[in-house]
């Protein structure tokens, strides 16, 4: 036997031998299977909103190339990136290896390093791709490396450039570079004109302060699309060419600017109202206090509220507040509470801002409101009445009811914009709320509140707070929402619409008269009837008694050294092209210091969605849909919700509070208990199969 | 096949008969099920289960070594190992029989967490096809969990040196996953090796197909994963069978 051992083990020693190549051979061959799957992968975006697939956009926009769009990618090597970014060279790779292969040929990958050949660094500089300097550490030294990830975009004769793109994730990439492949294939930028009446902010001195400037001005509006202010009521009518025109903020309109807009309707123009129909100072500790505000100007005879009417549109200039929770919840309490209103409290952790409701600030809600008429049509008694309930369900509809592709993103969402003590803007009724719409003029609700709007005379101030100490702050901020739920008890439950669209062959608003006059033909007339009355004047025998009156005469009229007038179409009384008017209960949610945020420092208000709505706008009204579907790829809502929305608010908080802690433990409680409980309930029946099993086999046994 | 099947058969009713899978089951889940849900079951939070799929890698790189541990190492120590041998199954048979016993007794216990995302459905809306593709991703990652402990189950006579060298191996395949880590290894490896030790790492795959997207790539490599371990199981088995 010992003679065999050395075979033995030599045989051992061979057999693991064996078995280590094996498994190295094993190793490296699937490392190359996984390395091949790598390389030729498919894969299926599970997520119901395909948020990690292109787009609809991306491959529209690509279809649409008729020419060959090179996308030069300056990047310096991969391997060199620090650790953090080769994730997003990854991204970047896969993002654009997907955008040659969905181009079709259409577009073309070309790579610079820009590291490697001191000319591609240099064109680099010259066409605006910008290096960073980035820090590598290792074990031994510490350097800052200059790395490149740029992105040019040719097609045709225009090129953009990203200077610097380091997308996280394939939906940042997309959302980062076909807008920019939009915006080099648009051929021409799509024109529409405004009208602009700036206010001046708190504390300043001279008008136009704040507008609508950075709305009009991002970068992702202006490379689309091209602006220009007509509010000059001297020059003739508005150019023939001109599609669109939009009214922001309109106030002390003179009848000269109401009738450049009726006639501009009239003959075929579209006109997108964004109106306020009063204005409040934002104070330092949110105090809203109304200022001076009026849409007509003085000594206008025709009123704004009547022109819009004429056309189909009911103008209530009021202010309104929606009493539904959901309705001004900002869209993210724990991040973002200065959405709408917040206010700084104390908690464990310092100092923080939290949302403090404030029912004057809210956001059309696309819940189907009358899927909870019975929850409305309840009394006190929590008793539902049939009848009310019955009416409440033919009478309310959605937040967001239109389809047109405008909303896509926002239903998505669940919300409209958050709108800033905005005004009722609906179509025109007679009584008994039947449609009284001008011949030939339809129109349609795009936006409405909840059933729990409260819709009244701007007040003095609209002031949550009041300026007293904290703890009188708090009484009257309880004081101010009780008030409103008494209200909301007392009055009759409504849906306030707040945009509408009309359209059709406008009469015009003057037909009755004739045109109200220009500025300059004003002054001509005056200068006219100047000169005419100095003219009487010098015929008539001269007065002795007045010797200094004897000058030179006066010029004649006509000879007056004022440039010509320019002419002007004649009135068209009624268009024989179909016009269209849309109009938004609200202007602040587009304001440059809430767009901006500039407040929120201070609690707020912030808009978070006037520019996504602003642009979707100008896409809707150009029609222009490629980048709807990449707009509309917004995370959706998936809040949970433990306590209901009811519009009937809650009695008592603490109640409310103590009843939502014990459904969450509750259910907590029941989701640990119950899967280990099934476990145990299994193994105890395994055991008593097992023993009635284990008693009958010993029962056959003989004794 | 059809011994496989027994082999299968008789590792699942093993499992099912014995306490320690109950016990091993009961904590599993109640620890999952206490943190996930204290997490994601809050009024306004959002309705996904990052919170459960975030903690279930980490609780299975502890559990699953307990649970393969004993696959092989307890037949050696019982001694059954050589009854076992002398089947008539191939030793691939055998292995595969116990893995997929291992991994369908891994994928009942995740069955009785699907209460969470019922919750989460009935209270907010939950995306259910990537709660389904987490799902599959977890069955996957525990089954390459469960390949490695077998491996070095089968390499030991001792259950607990088997659970630890299981639970450092599993350790570092799982941290090599981490950016952290890897951002930190950079500072002394050259890339290539961080790419290729990044690229080992089940949790990089796991956390791909747990976002919702299904993707060949990632499924062929849990196969190869899971393939090269069980291979490797195989292989000693033979050795040993040839040792006699």
């Amino acid at each position: 036997m010992s003679n065999h051992a050395p075979f033995r083990i030599s045989a051992q020693r061979g057999g693991a031998l064996a078995v280590a190549v094996h498994v190295v051979l094993l190793f490296c061959v699937l490392a190359q299977v996984v390395y091949l799957a790598t390389r030729h992968r498919v894969r299926v975006d599970l997520t119901s909103d395909k948020i990690y697939s292109l787009t609809a956009s991306t491959r529209g926009l690509l279809q649409k190339l008729d020419q060959r769009l090179v996308v030069e990618a300056y990047f310096s090597p991969k391997d060199k990136l620090p650790v953090n970014y080769r994730e997003t060279r990854a991204v970047l790779d896969n993002f654009l290896d997907e955008l040659v292969q969905l181009g079709k040929g259409k577009v073309v990958l070309k790579r610079y390093d820009p590291n490697s050949d001191k000319a591609i660094a240099d064109r680099c500089s010259r066409i605006g791709v910008k290096p960073a300097d980035l820090k590598s550490t290792s074990s031994t030294s510490l350097s800052v490396d200059r790395h490149w990830q740029g992105v040019r975009l040719v097609y045709g004769g225009k090129h953009k450039v990203l200077e610097m793109v380091a997308p996280p994730s394939s939906f940042v990439a997309e959302a980062t570079i076909t807008p920019a492949i939009k915006e080099v294939i648009t051929e021409t930028k799509h024109r529409f004109g405004f009208m602009e009446w700036p206010v001046m902010a708190a504390g300043q001195q001279n008008p136009g302060g704040i507008g609508w400037n950075v709305l009009r001005t991002i970068d992702q509006i202006a490379k689309r699309y091209e602006f220009q202010n007509y509010k000059d009521e001297d020059s003739p009518l508005l150019p023939a060419d001109l599609e669109t025109l939009f009214l922001f903020r309109p106030r002390d309109l003179t009848d000269r600017q109401k009738y450049v807009i009726d006639q501009f309707v009239v003959r075929g123009g579209t006109l997108v109202v964004f109106a306020d129909a009063v204005e409040y100072a934002i104070g330092p500790q949110r105090q809203f206090t109304r200022i001076p505000f009026q849409l007509d100007a003085p000594g206008s005879a025709r009123k704004l509220v009547d022109q819009l009417a004429h056309y189909g549109i009911d103008w209530k200039p009021k202010v309104l507040a929606d009493i539904v929770q959901q309705a001004h919840t900002p869209r993210d309490v724990m991040t973002a509470p200065f959405e709408y209103l917040a206010v700084q409290e104390n908690t464990q952790f310092g100092a923080r801002f939290g949302w403090t409701p404030y029912p004057y600030f809210f956001h059309p809600v696309a819940t189907d409101w009358s899927l909870v008429a019975d929850q409305l049509a309840r009394d006190d008694d929590g008793k539902v009445d049939a009848a009310v309930a019955d009416q409440y369900r033919k009478t309310f509809g959605p937040g967001l009811p239109a389809d047109d592709f405008l909303f896509k993103t926002f239903k998505q969402l669940g919300r409209g914009p958050g709108l800033y003590w905005p005004t009722w803007v609906g179509l025109r009724e007679k009584a008994g709320g039947v449609p009284d719409m001008p011949e030939g003029v339809t129109g349609r609700v795009l936006m409405q509140s909840s059933p729990a709007v409260l819709a009244e005379d701007p007040p003095a101030n609209l002031d949550p707070f009041g300026r007293g100490d904290p703890s009188a702050r708090s009484v009257q901020y309880q004081k101010f929402m009780q008030n409103l739920k008494g209200r909301f008890r007392s009055e009759p439950r409504m849906q306030a619409p707040l945009m509408v669209e009309v359209r059709g062959a406008f009469t015009s608003f003057f037909a009755d008269g004739d045109r109200p006059k220009r500025p300059s033909e004003i002054k001509e007339e005056e200068a006219r009837k100047a000169a005419e009355a100095k003219k009487d004047e010098a015929q008539k025998p001269a007065d002795p008694t007045k010797p200094g009156e004897q000058g030179p005469p006066p010029p004649e009229a006509g000879k007056a050294e004022t440039p010509p007038i320019p002419a002007e179409a004649a009135p068209v009384r009624k268009g024989d092209k179909p016009g269209r008017i849309v109009m938004v209960g609200d202007a602040d949610f587009l304001r440059d210091d809430f767009v901006r945020g500039d407040m929120r420092q201070a609690g707020g208000p912030w808009s978070a969605l006037a520019g996504v709505f602003f642009l979707q706008t100008l896409d809707w009204l150009a029609e222009d849909r490629d980048l709807v579907d990449l707009q509309a790829r917004v995370p959706v809502d998936r809040t949970l919700k433990f306590a209901s929305d009811e519009p009937v608010a809650a009695n008592d908080a603490r109640v409310a509070e103590q009843t939502l802690r014990r459904r969450t433990n509750w259910l907590r409680g029941l989701n640990v208990v119950l899967p280990c409980a099934l476990l145990t309930a299994f193994g105890l029946v395994v055991w008593f199969v097992r023993r009635a099993q284990k008693r009958v086999f010993l029962d056959s046994l003989p004794n | 096949m059809r011994e496989g099947l027994v082999i299968f058969r008789r590792e699942l009713r093993s499992y099912f008969l014995s306490p320690i899978a109950y016990v091993f089951g009961g904590l599993f889940l109640g620890i999952l099920l206490f943190v996930a849900s204290a997490s994601s079951l809050q009024n306004g939070a959002q309705a996904n289960m990052q919170a459960f799929f975030g903690l279930l890698p980490f609780l299975l790189l502890l559990f699953v070594p307990a649970l393969t541990m004993r696959s092989w190492a307890e037949e050696r120590k019982q001694g059954t190992i050589e009854l076992l041998m002398t089947f008539p199954v191939t030793g691939a048979q055998l292995v595969l029989g116990k893995f997929a016993a291992a991994v369908a007794y891994l994928a009942f216990v995740l069955v009785l967490t699907l209460g969470l995302p019922l919750t989460l459905a009935a209270y907010g809306r939950l995306d259910w096809t990537p709660i389904l593709g987490s799902y599959l991703a977890s069955v996957l990652f525990a089954s390459s969990f469960v390949a490695v402990g077998m491996f070095w189950s089968s390499l030991t006579r001792d259950q607990i040196i088997a659970m630890l060298v299981s639970l450092v191996t599993l350790l570092a395949l799982y941290m090599l996953g981490y950016p952290q880590l890897i951002e930190l290894m950079a500072q002394w490896l050259p890339a290539v090796c961080i790419d290729l030790l990044n690229g080992i790492s089940p949790y990089k795959y796991f956390e791909s197909i747990g976002r919702g997207v299904i993707d060949t790539r990632d499924i062929v490599y849990f196969a190869c994963f899971c393939g090269f371990f069980l291979y490797a199981n195989t292989l000693v088995l033979q050795a040993r069978r040839q040792k006699g």
